[in-house]
């Protein structure tokens, strides 16, 4: 019987992507614009299956790295591989990538349903009832046949999430894709974002400078600052090197729990809310604290910590 | 198969823009007006035509006939069309910037090279298409409207060619137009590449189109050297179709130099494209 040969050679990496490699993976990639040094010397590695933050202040060269990725603009130095393809592939590199950059734009004196078929055709992914589950799934099934024109920021965005769920990516890049929505266009965005990761199964590569919404999805992060990348880990482990952080106690009897803390060494500042009693306390301390309390009779209904990566995030700012 | 899909895709942004049929409908309009106006008002000529020329021969059906009536509208409109195709082809690049399409496309596993030869292969479809159509109604609609019969071209003399032969003879100038046309499409992606809106192009085509041709056609003697070498002394080349015997050979050297053009701008505009990095 003739022996069947399992291993993955190089060729098929180029051909076919790695499916143990990282979902995206950067290597030393720098970019200068005229006297502005945009990205110098990034590496970073999304792990598959993630929902990955890529976090900055505005002009740090989150979307400038999210263009390299994109291949709207070339690297200085460096090299990037997406699921085990290398960037010295081309155009081939982002096969399994798609990507949302920015703004969802579209060709507005055509419907969504045309919109989504242009796009569609240049991969082979242009068949009706794809093209209809996906509009289906962004909630546009019914506004199909209208032009895009006729649309709110918010609908375009949702478009413009179906359109990059086109190719069938294993791999989707958003650069700030809650950029100019209002409150309930941001929910929404953020509901589908986590519906893809889980029900397409799709790793997904978010830059965002709004915490708040990083820290509701997402299960890994990195943190750029002047081109230079500050931080990266899994949520859990970075909060894990958060020195304090400020928590919300909900208790049934204020008086008591505000006595205990007042005696309390695990924390240091304490201000009493309407409802609740806030402190700022070491993160590592936290389940000391709360089965102490516990244990003193203090009924604890809630301990919620808030804004941690403001403060990590603020933290690492004052750091530089 | 992914460049047709791609051309296929282009044409179908081209013809779904209303300034694409701009161009047709001036045609559509202006031609028929032309062709009624000439059925009307052209018995001075022919008058003039049969004096000079029906003592030496005879001709067979009206001298102002489908023929002569295109070849009259081709003299006049070649200078004009140049504008009405760069609209097409100056928007093919620069639109797509100025309304970000381009930056969804480009993100796509497509080379920029597909991207590129895709959008000038439509924009050549579109000028064919837009010469064939001026053709079929200056041609077609006129010898609907006028008949058909011998055809009289004024040079160096008369010249009368026989209806079988002029219709032969319009097919080489038409083709010769197309070549034409087709630079100055890729004079307008040329310029099309460069900018981020769709008028600039289409100024700077002109621009480009009307100095070439001032320097070609100033009878002073610093251009007269440099005129062989100017696209727009070539671009009358479609009338050496009517000649007797066709001047093959110089219908050649202007081809050649139209398409050498050709392939400066598409090359040029190529680099510049492949290069470019998208910001916006």
């Amino acid at each position: 019987m003739a022996e069947t040969s399992t291993q993955t050679t190089p060729q098929d990496v180029q051909k076919l992507g790695n499916p143990t490699s990282p979902a995206l993976e950067c290597s030393s990639i720098s970019k200068r614009f005229k006297t502005i040094q945009a990205l110098d010397n990034v590496s970073l590695t999304v792990p598959v299956g993630s929902i990955f933050g890529f976090l900055g202040p505005n002009g740090a060269g989150k979307s400038t790295l999210i263009r390299v990725v994109a291949g709207l603009i070339k690297a200085d130095s460096g090299q990037f591989n997406i699921l085990g393809r290398s960037s010295k592939t081309g155009h081939l590199v982002r096969k399994d990538m798609s990507a949302l950059v920015d703004r969802a734009d579209f060709y507005k004196n055509l419907s969504a349903y045309q919109n989504m078929k242009i796009l569609g055709r240049l991969t082979g992914h242009d068949q009706d009832d794809h093209v209809n589950r996906l509009l289906d799934l962004l909630g546009l099934y019914g506004r199909r046949k209208d032009k895009v024109k006729t649309f709110s920021q918010g609908m375009k965005q949702r478009l413009g999430l179906a359109q990059a769920l086109l190719p069938n990516p294993r791999l989707l890049v958003l650069d700030e894709p809650t950029t100019g929505l209002d409150p309930q266009g941001m929910h929404e965005i953020r509901d589908f974002i986590q519906k893809i990761a889980t029900q397409q199964n799709v790793t997904i590569f978010l830059s965002s400078h709004l915490l708040h919404e990083v820290e509701l999805i997402c299960s890994d992060i990195a943190l750029i600052f002047n081109g230079k990348l500050a931080a990266q880990g899994s949520m859990s482990t970075i909060f894990r090197e958060i020195d304090a952080v400020t928590v919300e106690l909900e208790v049934d009897d204020s008086t008591t729990a505000l006595a205990f803390l007042e005696k309390s060494d695990l924390v240091s500042r304490i201000t009493q809310l309407s409802n609740a009693i806030s402190i700022e306390i070491q993160y590592k301390n936290i389940p000391e604290l709360l089965r102490v309390m516990s244990a003193t009779g203090i009924n604890i209904f809630s301990a919620s910590q808030r804004n941690r990566l403001e403060n990590y995030f603020l933290s690492l700012m004052e750091g530089k | 198969m992914i460049l047709l899909k791609l051309t296929q895709n282009e044409l179908f942004k081209i013809f779904s823009l209303v300034r694409s049929y701009i161009g047709l409908i001036v045609f559509t309009v202006i031609i028929p007006l032309i062709l009624w106006a000439y059925g009307m008002g052209t018995t001075h000529i022919e008058q003039q035509i049969e004096s000079s020329v029906s003592e030496m021969f005879f001709i067979e059906g009206s001298p102002t006939n489908g023929f002569t009536a295109a070849y009259f509208i081709m003299n006049f409109f070649w200078i004009h069309i140049p504008f009405l195709i760069a609209l097409v082809g100056g928007d093919i690049f620069a639109g797509e910037h100025a309304n970000g399409t381009f930056r969804v496309y480009a993100t796509r596993p497509i080379s920029r090279l597909s991207i590129f030869v895709s959008k000038t292969l439509a924009t050549m479809i579109y000028t064919f298409i837009f010469v064939m159509y001026f053709g079929l109604l200056t041609l077609g609609l006129g010898l609907i409207w006028h008949g058909v019969g011998d055809m009289l071209v004024f040079q160096d003399g008369v010249l009368i060619l026989e209806s079988s032969d002029a219709l032969v003879r319009f097919f080489i100038a038409y083709f010769f137009s197309f070549i034409n046309m087709a630079l100055i499409s890729a004079i307008a992606i040329f310029f099309s590449t460069m900018v981020r809106n769709a008028i600039g192009p289409v100024i700077g085509t002109m621009a480009l189109f009307i100095f070439v041709l001032m320097v070609s056609t100033l009878p002073l003697d610093v251009f007269e050297h440099v005129q062989p070498y100017l696209f727009t002394t070539y671009f009358s080349n479609w009338e050496q179709a009517f000649y007797d015997p066709i001047p093959w050979t110089d219908l050649f050297i202007g081809f050649g130099l139209i398409v050498s053009n050709i392939i400066f701008f598409l090359g040029t505009a190529f680099i510049i494209f492949r290069r470019k990095d998208i910001l916006s």
